[in-house]
């Protein structure tokens, strides 16, 4: 009974975090409250947890990491700064004309959007605000509208440059490095943020081909239901692209420099994040007040990020203090179909567990405890990264739990029912599903680019 | 609530919030600092170690004393599957109870385990590994023994204004506007 005792301290995360109090604080106060009773019944070395300063020192001084900050400031001051908002609408005015423009601008805004701030919640209720009372404006179908939105926003999750695919990198590297040792290997393979950032961009360019081919195929079998924009549009097209050109070329630069390995994650985003400044200050958009809150949002999103990094750091002592790593390795081992059946066990769980965990604690908590087993059974550490952050995108569009609804709940007006936001959601499920079937019949899809450049 | 708890209250906010601003501007000067470095490296050749630790320096300056300012505008992640439909009082019963029994025994943890490591740095103020690289890593550690104080005053202050909702009569029968 006592060794299943880390499989109880994470059922009771799983029901404390449930109350609301911030999940931070809640796995970290757990696990104390665990490693207390443990050490009290002679259970648990306390000495597990003198590991813990030297951890948080390492993430202090972590490269990779720099990168997450100025990701996030690159991504709240182009939110900030309404260049995203312009982009939306000159996009939209670029394709109104074509029945389901409007929607495939939602969803190209939404993945170059979401791919900075690579928080499903914040996307999701930015383009919620920014784009759902445009869409029903021009007759769009709630449901239809209420979808495209949702599942654009959970898009963010696996277009390089996401944060979660930082934070993703970062976890892989160090339990890949961690199998391979276990395996008796001493010069091992590494996976950087670099590769999964390449790995993800073929899914990422099936996902949203797939999205605007429905939103298409859509438009033209139900055509009331997605209309074209009937108002005679009197932009010339040179404006039109002068406007969309600085931040598209802009999130191309970043992006084209990080995968062609010019520049290191961090570097790019610190140069992206000076461009947005820039653009923003060109636009005029960049007054000091504003140039304050979008560093006070900066620091609240990093500081958000980071102290769940150090809960699941607490955590994760715990867990191994308790045996944890030992108890999931055997569970592993007694899954029949060996690599497989155990990628399939650990794909359903987080599926589960991504109705109340968000990407960055699952990255945090469960990816360092199965990380390294998996990677220890053959399973290659790109493929598995981007099957989590697919796997993950679905789960949170997924009725009744997804995080997503909820957010995009919070900011639809009434008239959208939220059986309009389940119904629209469904035929992105679907296509979530074939992508990340598709992905795991040919793991090729998602290896083959990183191969190449390597 | 007692004068003592609302003025303790409004000092600790105003503190954070300071903080909180301090750190802000950290995060554009971390942004200026890389497009030094990177302007440096690839148009000068030149890879400048000190800067880029300068680079390390404002991040981790930034989250570790951010944490207490995301507590006080409510930025950290909550799963408000059941927390956005309580009552006023419901939300103030987890919030202090999750003061007590989670945000202090983190702090506290930290600080305790981290005492030894930073008082060790401080000993021989430790530099940084590289030759060029900056001489203050003992104040950087530091920060693993300023994070949790601040969270911990901060973490005070969203008690005491918890216990004041449920202490006030005229809050039972109100419901939470969202």
């Amino acid at each position: 009974m006592i060794e299943l005792l880390p499989l109880f301290m994470f059922l009771a995360v799983c029901l404390v975090i449930l109350l609301g109090y911030p999940v931070a604080f809640s796995l970290a106060g757990i696990a104390i409250l665990f490693a207390a009773f443990g050490s009290a019944i002679g259970h648990f070395d306390m000495a597990f947890l003198q590991a813990l300063p030297n951890r948080l020192y390492g993430t202090m001084v972590n490269q990779t990491l720099v990168a997450i900050p100025l990701f996030i400031l690159m991504g709240i001051m182009l939110e900030k700064s309404r260049l995203a908002e312009d982009l939306l609408n000159n996009m939209a005015q670029l394709f109104g004309k074509v029945r389901g423009g409007l929607g495939i601008s939602v969803v190209m805004v939404g993945a170059l959007l979401a791919a900075s701030t690579g928080i499903v919640g914040a996307t999701v209720v930015t383009m919620g605000l920014m784009s759902l009372p445009t869409m029903l404006k021009r007759g769009y179908n709630p449901a239809f509208a209420a979808g495209t939105i949702c599942a654009t926003g959970t898009l963010g999750q696996i277009i390089p440059p996401s944060i979660a695919l930082v934070l993703l990198g970062d976890i892989l590297s160090t339990a890949y490095a961690q199998a391979q040792l276990s395996m008796g290997i001493f010069a091992p393979k590494t996976v950087s943020v670099g590769d999964l950032f390449m790995g993800a961009v073929i899914p990422g360019l099936i996902l949203v081909g797939c999205y605007c081919t429905y939103i298409c195929v859509y438009a033209r079998l139900r055509p009331d239901n997605a209309p074209a924009a009937n108002e005679q549009v009197s932009v010339s097209t040179v404006a039109l692209l002068s406007s969309l050109a600085p931040p598209m070329l802009l999130i191309i630069a970043v992006l084209g420099s990080i995968l062609s390995g010019i520049a290191t994650p961090t570097e790019a985003a610190g140069v992206g994040a000076f461009g947005a400044s820039l653009l923003a200050l060109l636009r005029r958009q960049l007054s000091l007040q504003r140039l304050q809150q979008v560093l006070e949002g900066t620091v609240e999103v990093t500081a958000m990020v980071f102290m769940i990094l150090i809960g699941a750091a607490i955590f994760s002592l715990v867990f191994r203090g308790f045996g944890g790593e030992e108890l999931v390795s055997s569970m592993f081992a007694s899954i029949p179909g060996g690599a497989l059946g155990a990628t399939l066990a650990v794909m359903i769980v987080i599926f589960i567990l991504g109705f109340i965990l968000d990407f960055i604690e699952i990255t945090f908590v469960v990816v360092p405890i199965v990380g390294p087993a998996l990677l220890a059974m053959g399973v290659d550490p790109i493929w598995l990264g981007i099957m989590i952050a697919v796997n993950l995108q679905t789960s949170f569009l997924t009725p009744p739990f997804g995080f997503a609804l909820f957010y995009l709940r919070g900011v639809a007006p009434k008239e959208v029912l939220t059986s309009n936001i389940y119904r629209g959601v469904m035929p992105y499920i679907g296509i979530q599903l074939a992508v990340l079937l598709l992905l795991a019949l040919w793991p090729s899809l998602v290896t083959w680019l990183p191969g190449q450049v390597n | 609530m007692g004068s003592l708890m609302i003025s303790a209250n409004s000092f600790i906010d105003t503190f954070t919030e300071f903080c909180g601003k301090l750190t802000a501007w950290a995060t554009l000067a971390m942004m200026l600092c890389t497009c030094f470095v990177v302007v440096a490296r690839y148009l000068f050749g030149s890879g400048s170690i000190a800067l880029q630790e300068t680079v390390l320096y404002l991040h981790a300056f930034a989250f570790m004393l951010g944490t207490a300012f995301t507590l006080k505008r409510s930025g950290h992640v909550r799963v408000d599957i059941f927390y956005r439909h309580f009552s006023l009082r419901r939300r103030a019963l987890v919030d202090a109870f999750g003061v007590v029994f989670f945000l202090l025994p983190t702090c506290g943890l930290i600080f305790w385990l981290s005492f030894d490591y930073v008082s060790n740095s401080w000993a021989i103020y430790e530099h940084s590994p590289e030759s060029a690289g900056l001489p203050w890593v003992y104040l950087l550690k530091s920060l693993l023994l300023v994070m949790p104080t601040l969270l911990l005053l901060q973490g005070i202050a969203e008690f005491l204004k918890s216990f004041a909702i449920l202490r006030s009569p005229a809050n039972t029968s109100l419901t939470a506007s969202e």
